[in-house]
C-alpha cells in the first residue's frame, strides 16, 4: 500500500497529468503490487507503470479500423484469426444507432483485438497489468457496497454489453467498467490454462485452498474472481463471443 | 421304506448339486458374456432421448450395444425459484435438474456439450458414470457461443449424478449444474408402471425463505452451508400440488432419486409409503423394506414400491425443517378406490381434552377484522426501520440494495431529481405504478415499473425510508397521506 502510494506521488511530482494530455482517454496507472489468484506463482506480483484506456473499446472506435484495414473488416477476415462470428453484432438487422456506437464492441478476437491496439500505437494489457488495475476500488459517491457484489450481481444480470461503454462504475483509477460490463481479452489470457478440469491442476487446488483462506478476509472476491480465470481458461485466440471485449494498454517511457 | 427315503434324499441332494453347478456357470456364463459384451462391437445409432424431471427417458429395449448421441445445452437464466422470488439458474438443458440421460451397459455414448452464445460463463461435464479423467470435465469445457465433443463407453450399470466441474465448482453446483444418467444393466431394469426422476438440492440466497425479487447467490451461506432453499426438483413446488407426479391405486413406481447437494446429505423419505426395494446409492446393492434412504450430496437411490390406496404421497427429506420451512417436498397424487383391508382412513375422530383444561376455540375472521382497523401512525424511527425491511422485499429487486438501480434499466431512488420534484412524494408511482419516457438525474428511462400492492401504513414506510436514507432532502411520510391520495382518486 505504502508502495502504492509513494509511486503516486511520485508520478504527481514527475507530471503525470501531462503524459496524460498527450493520451486522450487513457489513465496513468502507478506502479504497485497485487495479489495474484494463484499464489504458486508468488505471494505478490510488482506491475510497473503503464497506461490503460479509460474505457472497453466501442463499435465506433473498431469499426473506424476495420475501415482503414479491410483485412480486418467481417467479410475479410481470415478464420484463423477469427471464429465466423466476427463482429456478427453489425450486421443484425436493427438500425445502429448512436447508443450502438458507445457500447463496448464484441465478438472480436484476440488477433482482432492485438491489430486494433498496435494500429494505434498501443497493445493489449498483460494479465497482471489488468489484474492489477481492475483491482482498484469503486471510487467512492457510485452506491457500490464492493467489486465482488458488483461482479456476482454482473453474473446473475446476465447484461451488460448492452450498456454503454463507461457507464457501470470508476475505479481509483479513474477507469470505467473494469467489471460488470464485458469480459476483456489480456494479451496473455492463455498463460493460466494449466488444465481444463479445475479440480485436479497443479496449480489450481493450491489456488483453491489460498482463495478459501482468503475467503475469511476478503469475503467473496476470490470466488467471483475464479470465474474470470476460469473463463480466460476455456477460450482460444479466434473465438469471438457477445460478452468479450477489449481495452488497450501502452508502456510508459521510462 | 427306509431306502425309500435314502433315494429321496439322494435325489434331492444330485437335483440340487446340480442345480448349483448350473446356476454356477450360469452365473460364469453370465459373466463372461457380461465382459465381451462391454467390449464388442457397437451396432446402430440413437440420438438419445432426453427428459425434465419429474419424466424419464422410455425403458430401452435394445440387446445389443448401441451408439448413443447426446446433445446437452448448458442454459444460464432467471427462472422461478419460489413464488415471487427468482434466481439466474445455471442449468444442463434449461431447467434444474439438468435432464435425465438413459443409456444401456455397454453402449458407446458420444457426448455434445453446447454453451448457449448468451451464457456468460465457461462450464463443462464431469459424469460420475464415465471411466476416464475427471469423468469428462476435461474434455468438455466449453466456452460461451461453443460445443465440446467427446465420447465415453458405459462401463457400469447404476444411477449416476453429472455436474459441473468448472471453478469454482462449487458455485456452478450451487447455481444448478446437476443431472442423472442411468446406466441400465444388461438385461434391463424389470418393467413397471411408473418411473420418475427426483433429485434434491440446495439454494444460498442474499434474501431469506420467501423474500420477493430477483435473489442473488450468497457465498458466505454457501461456505457455511446455511441453505435459504433446499428444493426437489429446482424449485419449491415444482413436483407438488398441481405439478404433482399422477399414478393410480395398484399402479408399482420406480423413483429415481438424486441429490446435487452441494452441501447436505437427504435422508429421503416418503410419508405414506414403505419401499419395497431401495438399490442402495444408485447400485447394485438391494435392501428391502426401507422406511428412509441416505442419498449423499452428489449420489444417487433408486426406489420402488406399490401405491396400494388412494390419496397423496408425501416425498421428503427427512431433516424434516428442510420439507417444510425450506422447500424440500415433492408429492405423489394416487388416485382409485379405498382399499380399507390396507388403510382405513379416519374411523372416528373425537375431541381429546387433557383433565382440567378449558375448551380452546380456534379463533376466525377477528384476525382479519383487526387488519382492516387503522393502524397507529408510526413514528419517523418506527417508519425506518419497517421501511428498511419493506424496500428490501418491494424494491430492491430492481432499484438494488443501494437504492442506484441499475444504469439504463432501472434508474436510481439516490438523490432523485424526479422524486423530489413530484407533489406526491412518490405516493402515486408505487400506487399506481410508471412507465413511459422519464429523465432522472439527466438520465433517460422508458421502462414500466409495475404497481405494488401494499397499505397505506407500508406505503408511508418505504416512501420515508427513501426519502431519508436514499438523500432525497429526509421528511416524514403518514399513512393519512397515503389514505388521501388514495381517496382524492
Ligand atoms: C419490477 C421492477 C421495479 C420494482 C420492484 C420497483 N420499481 Fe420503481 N421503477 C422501476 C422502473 C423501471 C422505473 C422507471 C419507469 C419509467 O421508465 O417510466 C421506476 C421508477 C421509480 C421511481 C421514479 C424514478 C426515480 O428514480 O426517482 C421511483 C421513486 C420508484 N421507482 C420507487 C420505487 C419504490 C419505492 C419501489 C418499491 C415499493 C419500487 N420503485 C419498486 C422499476 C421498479
Ligand atoms: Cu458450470
Amino acid at each position: 500500500m505504502k508502495r502504492i502510494v509513494t509511486s503516486a506521488i511520485f508520478f504527481l511530482l514527475l507530471g503525470c497529468c501531462d503524459l496524460q494530455a498527450q493520451h486522450p482517454g487513457m489513465k496513468t496507472i502507478p506502479a504497485g503490487t497485487y495479489k495474484p489468484l494463484m499464489k504458486t506463482v508468488a505471494d505478490e506480483i510488482t506491475v510497473g507503470s503503464f497506461l490503460l484506456d479509460e474505457k472497453p473499446v466501442t463499435n465506433a472506435q473498431f469499426k473506424a479500423f476495420t475501415d482503414a484495414r479491410a483485412e480486418w473488416s467481417p467479410t475479410r477476415v481470415k478464420a484463423l484469426f477469427a471464429d465466423n462470428q466476427y463482429l456478427q453484432h453489425w450486421d443484425s438487422s436493427g438500425a445502429w444507432t448512436d447508443e450502438i456506437d458507445l457500447m463496448p464492441v464484441v465478438y472480436v478476437s484476440w488477433f482482432a483485438a492485438k491489430a486494433y491496439c498496435s494500429w494505434l500505437g498501443k497493445r493489449l494489457p498483460t494479465l497482471d497489468e489488468w489484474e492489477y488495475a481492475a483491482a482498484g476500488k469503486p471510487e467512492p459517491g457510485q452506491n457500490i457496497s464492493s467489486t465482488e457484489t458488483l461482479i456476482l450481481n454482473w453474473y446473475s444480470r446476465m447484461s451488460g454489453e448492452n450498456h454503454l461503454s463507461g457507464s457501470i462504475y470508476r475505479n481509483e483509477y479513474g477507469l470505467w467498467d473494469m467489471h460488470g460490463l464485458v469480459w476483456e481479452w489480456v494479451y496473455d489470457f492463455n498463460r493460466v490454462v494449466s488444465n481444463d478440469d479445475s479440480r485436479n491442476s497443479e496449480e489450481i487446488p493450491s489456488g483453491l485452498f489460498c482463495g478459501s483462506a482468503s475467503l475469511n478476509s476478503a469475503g467473496a472476491s476470490d470466488y467471483a474472481s475464479f470465474i474470470r480465470y476460469a473463463f480466460r481458461g476455456s477460450i482460444t485466440g479466434n473465438y469471438t463471443m457477445r460478452r468479450l471485449g477489449f481495452r488497450c494498454a501502452q508502456s510508459v517511457q521510462q | 421304506m427306509k431306502t425309500q427315503h435314502i433315494k429321496k434324499t439322494m435325489m434331492i441332494l444330485i437335483v440340487s448339486v446340480s442345480s448349483v453347478l448350473l446356476w454356477q456357470s450360469c452365473t460364469q456364463q453370465e459373466q463372461s458374456r457380461t465382459y465381451s459384451d462391454l467390449t464388442s462391437e457397437v451396432t446402430g445409432e440413437v440420438i438419445a432421448e432426453l427428459t425434465d424431471a419429474p419424466f424419464v427417458p422410455a425403458r430401452i429395449t435394445a440387446k445389443h450395444n448401441t451408439k448413443v448421441i447426446v446433445h446437452l445445452e448448458v442454459i444460464e437464466q432467471p427462472m422461478r425459484l419460489a413464488d415471487g422470488v427468482e434466481y439466474t439458474f445455471w442449468t444442463f438443458g434449461g431447467k434444474v435438474p439438468g435432464k435425465f440421460i438413459r443409456v444401456r451397459q455397454g453402449d458407446q455414448v458420444e457426448f455434445h456439450l453446447h454453451n448457449h452464445p448468451d451464457n456468460m460463463l465457461p462450464h463443462n461435464i464431469d459424469l460420475h458414470a464415465v471411466t476416464g479423467p475427471g469423468g469428462g470435465a476435461e474434455a468438455s469445457l466449453v466456452a460461451p457461443g461453443k460445443s465440446a465433443q467427446f465420447s465415453f463407453r458405459a462401463l457400469n450399470q447404476g444411477l449416476y449424478v453429472y455436474h459441473c466441474a468448472t471453478a469454482p465448482v462449487g458455485m456452478h453446483i450451487a447455481n444448478g449444474m446437476y443431472g442423472l444418467i442411468l446406466v441400465e444393466p444388461l438385461e434391463g431394469l424389470p418393467a413397471v408402471d411408473h418411473e420418475f426422476y427426483v433429485m434434491q438440492s440446495e439454494f444460498y440466497t442474499s434474501g431469506g425463505f420467501g423474500q420477493k425479487g430477483h435473489q442473488e447467490f450468497d457465498m458466505q451461506k454457501a461456505l457455511d452451508e446455511r441453505p435459504d432453499y433446499v428444493v426437489m426438483n429446482g424449485a419449491v413446488g415444482a413436483s407438488a400440488g398441481e405439478n404433482a407426479m399422477k399414478v393410480k391405486v395398484g399402479e408399482s413406481v420406480r423413483l429415481y432419486l438424486g441429490n446435487g447437494g452441494p452441501n447436505l446429505v437427504s435422508s429421503f423419505h416418503v410419508i405414506g409409503e414403505i419401499f419395497d426395494k431401495v438399490y442402495v446409492e444408485g447400485g447394485t446393492l438391494i435392501n428391502r423394506d426401507v422406511q428412509t434412504t441416505l442419498i449423499p450430496a452428489g449420489g444417487s437411490a433408486i426406489a420402488e414400491f406399490t401405491c396400494e390406496v388412494p390419496g397423496t404421497l408425501h416425498l421428503v427429506d427427512h431433516s424434516i425443517f428442510r420439507a417444510f420451512n425450506k422447500g424440500a417436498l415433492a408429492q405423489i397424487k394416487v388416485v382409485g378406490d379405498e382399499n380399507h383391508q390396507v388403510f382405513t382412513g379416519k374411523e372416528k375422530e373425537e375431541v381429546y381434552l387433557p383433565e382440567g383444561s378449558a375448551i380452546q376455540r380456534i379463533s376466525s375472521g377477528k384476525q382479519a377484522a383487526a387488519s382492516s382497523e387503522p393502524i397507529p401512525e408510526k413514528s419517523l424511527n418506527e417508519r425506518l426501520e419497517a421501511g428498511a425491511i419493506l424496500y428490501k422485499q418491494n424494491c430492491m429487486a430492481c432499484h438494488m440494495d443501494h437504492g442506484g438501480g441499475i444504469p439504463g434499466t432501472f434508474p436510481t431512488l439516490v438523490n432523485s431529481d424526479f422524486l423530489k420534484a413530484r407533489a406526491d412524494k412518490g405516493i402515486g408511482i408505487i400506487l399506481e405504478g410508471l412507465q413511459g419516457e422519464i429523465t432522472v438525474n439527466g438520465s433517460n428511462y422508458n421502462n414500466i415499473m409495475p404497481a405494488v400492492a401494499l397499505n397505506d401504513d407500508q406505503v408511508a414506510s418505504i416512501l420515508t425510508y427513501v426519502f431519508n436514507r436514499f438523500e432525497n432532502g429526509g421528511g416524514h411520510i403518514k399513512a393519512a397521506e397515503v389514505a388521501e391520495w388514495r381517496n382524492k382518486k
